[in-house]
């Protein structure tokens, strides 16, 4: 009989496995997918928002995509539970699939702030497909909006609601915006720069309760004045989607623990994307990042080793970038690490900024601040991200960079990091191409 | 598979490659635009173009969360510009530094080998530049090490060396 590999989720992760396996067995195993969503990208709907690509352009997977991998698909079904011991899944309408191995990526769902009035109308959250189809038909120009939650994910919608001509205040409980991405420092300049663009921004401000003011929504908080909004964007923060896993004996700590190689405490169970605790690069710990390149890492991991490969990984690099008005925000790896030796500098006639963490010689983490249009700022993200990746000790070349920060090009180029990157793959021999989705 | 291979003793820092570049990818002489940037060493002494390995990872490609960057008849990375949304993911994915973002169309764009006939290649006086079968290598970081010493010399007295 043709092994039966059962996939829960259809976000990148999941997606990802799939097409893996696919791309080693051309078909011989039986590929059965519980998506609660057709596959689409959650990355990508805030250029839906800001109507630089159509609704169609999110997909990441049609059905005749799936028919033409070979995919039994039970879209629009959640998993209810999971019994390991029987190598069963439960689905919510009560259809039960027995599998020979299973990869849990349920994702994660937004969370909104507990205050009284968070789920009333007028109220959204911008995370799935249907949520991002109420923004857009809620918000006009000229719409006042206020978005509660200043992190990556709040800062990823900014420029589609600036394009859409909104009106618009962030307000955020932490004292700084994008608190867990960039430093205080680095949060005063994207302030400056997003209060040019008419911005308003309040942050160290704790929401108490959304109101109906006439039509509008009245946010009332424990100090300063009220806010009148059109609309209210929550973006504050997300959660993984493990509750349905309670009971299973799959063991979970702040995700689902899995070894190196994507396994978790039941062998032909694995976890993947933002419900796993897999390992990080940097610290070689245990650690849940809920980004997609981890969700797409994780997931080709899993599909080489449910498709019989042995494959190891080293772990996943945290890493964020966002632009906003045309200046680009990015920090990786170790970033906030406190026991690191940090330097930094700022060139404030071009708003640029770059931190640089280190432990010993090695380079672990690095926030980078930067105009879109200064060709260095891109040039260096990718270089910094190299030297985080290879993992090098830099010898003399620490002591330069700690000197010149900004001059980090030859610091890689002589450091010899080509060399260490380039017999780096992921599932050891070139990646396929899967091209997009027409 | 054909690559570009960089002989850096052989560059002159004439930056005929970045001009050929830019015009070829995007029809006007503007080296910012340029996806081969040719680095200095030690106080403009010595010179080498530096450009997207085509490595077999290919971390830009395997990041695009829409399938946007594909391998191009020739081998290259490409990204596919009615299908790339500007999200920047591939731009802090590639570890070389190799992969930009156009603020103006709000795309990626990277070397993509000028569809098999490298203007780069072509431009070079000097031949530092080939486009030869080969495996892709680090055909800088010997050069760079060797010059090494004098560039931190010349940084630690404040000569303010890029």
């Amino acid at each position: 009989m043709a092994t039966r590999h059962l996939i829960v989720g259809g976000g990148t992760a999941g997606l990802n496995a799939i097409r893996t396996i696919r791309a080693h067995d051309r078909g011989e195993s039986e590929i059965v997918l519980v998506s609660a969503e057709r596959p689409y990208s959650r990355m990508v709907l805030p250029y839906y928002l800001g109507r630089s690509i159509a609704e169609a352009h999110v997909f990441t997977a049609t059905p005749a995509h799936l028919a033409q991998l070979q995919v039994q698909a039970h879209l629009g079904r959640r998993a209810a539970t999971l019994d390991p011991a029987a190598n069963r899944l439960t689905l919510d309408d009560g259809t039960v699939l027995p599998y020979d191995n299973c990869l849990i990526a349920t994702g994660s769902s937004a969370v909104r702030a507990p205050v009284p009035g968070a789920d009333s109308p007028g109220v959204h959250s911008f995370w799935t497909l249907p949520q991002a189809r109420g923004v857009v038909g809620e918000i006009r120009e000229g719409s006042h909006v206020v978005l509660v939650g200043a992190g990556f994910i709040a800062f990823t919608l900014l420029n589609a609601l600036l394009a859409r001509k909104a009106h618009l205040t962030i307000v955020e409980i932490a004292p700084q915006l994008l608190p867990r991405m960039i430093d205080r420092t680095g949060a005063e300049m994207v302030e400056k720069w997003l209060r040019r663009d008419g911005v308003a921004i309040r942050t160290g401000a704790t929401l108490t309760a959304i109101e109906d003011a006439q039509g509008q929504k009245r946010l009332r908080f424990r100090q300063g004045e009220d806010l009148l909004a059109d609309a209210v964007l929550m973006a504050t923060g997300i959660r993984a989607n493990l509750e349905w896993l309670q009971g299973s004996g799959i063991w979970v700590n702040r995700g689902i623990v899995v070894d190196d190689h994507l396994r978790s405490s039941v062998g032909n169970v694995y976890a993947a994307g933002d419900v796993a605790e897999g390992l990080d690069l940097v610290t070689g710990q245990p650690a849940v990042h809920a980004i997609e390149p981890t969700a797409m890492e994780h997931g080709r991991v899993v599909g080489a080793n449910m498709a019989g490969r042995n494959i190891a990984y080293r772990g996943s690099l945290l890493m964020n970038i966002v632009e906003v008005c045309h200046l680009d925000i990015a920090s990786f790896g170790a970033w906030d690490d406190p026991a690191a030796e940090a330097v930094a500098a700022t060139r404030p006639e071009r708003w640029a900024y770059r931190k640089l963490l280190w432990r010993g010689d090695r380079l672990v983490g690095a926030m980078i601040l930067g105009m879109s249009s200064d060709i260095w700022t891109t040039n260096d993200v990718g270089m910094l991200k190299g030297l985080v990746q290879a993992g090098s000790d830099l010898g003399p070349w620490k002591e330069h960079l700690r000197r010149h920060p900004f001059d980090i090009k030859p610091a890689f180029i002589a450091a010899g990091t080509t060399a260490r990157l380039l017999p780096q793959t992921i599932l050891g021999r070139p990646s396929v191409p899967v091209g997009p989705v027409m | 598979m054909q690559v570009l291979r960089i002989i850096p003793e052989r560059c002159t820092g004439c930056m005929r490659c970045e001009l050929a570049c830019s015009y070829v990818q995007t029809g006007a002489f503007q080296p910012a635009r340029s996806v081969i940037r040719v680095a200095p060493f030690e106080a403009h002494t010595s010179y080498a173009p530096y450009t997207c390995p085509q490595c077999a990872e290919g971390w830009c490609l395997t990041a695009c969360p829409v399938g946007a960057i594909t391998l191009s008849p020739v081998g290259a990375k490409i990204v596919l510009d009615d299908q790339c949304v500007g999200c920047k993911l591939c731009t802090i994915a590639c570890p070389y530094g190799t992969i930009f973002y156009n603020p103006q169309t709000q795309k990626a764009f990277k070397c993509d080998l000028c569809g098999g006939e490298p203007a780069c290649a072509r431009a070079c006086p000097t031949a530092a530049i080939e486009y030869v079968e080969a495996e892709t290598a680090d055909w800088l970081g010997a050069f760079a090490a060797e010059r090494a010493p004098r560039h931190q010399e010349l940084q630690v007295a404040g000569a303010g060396v890029r």
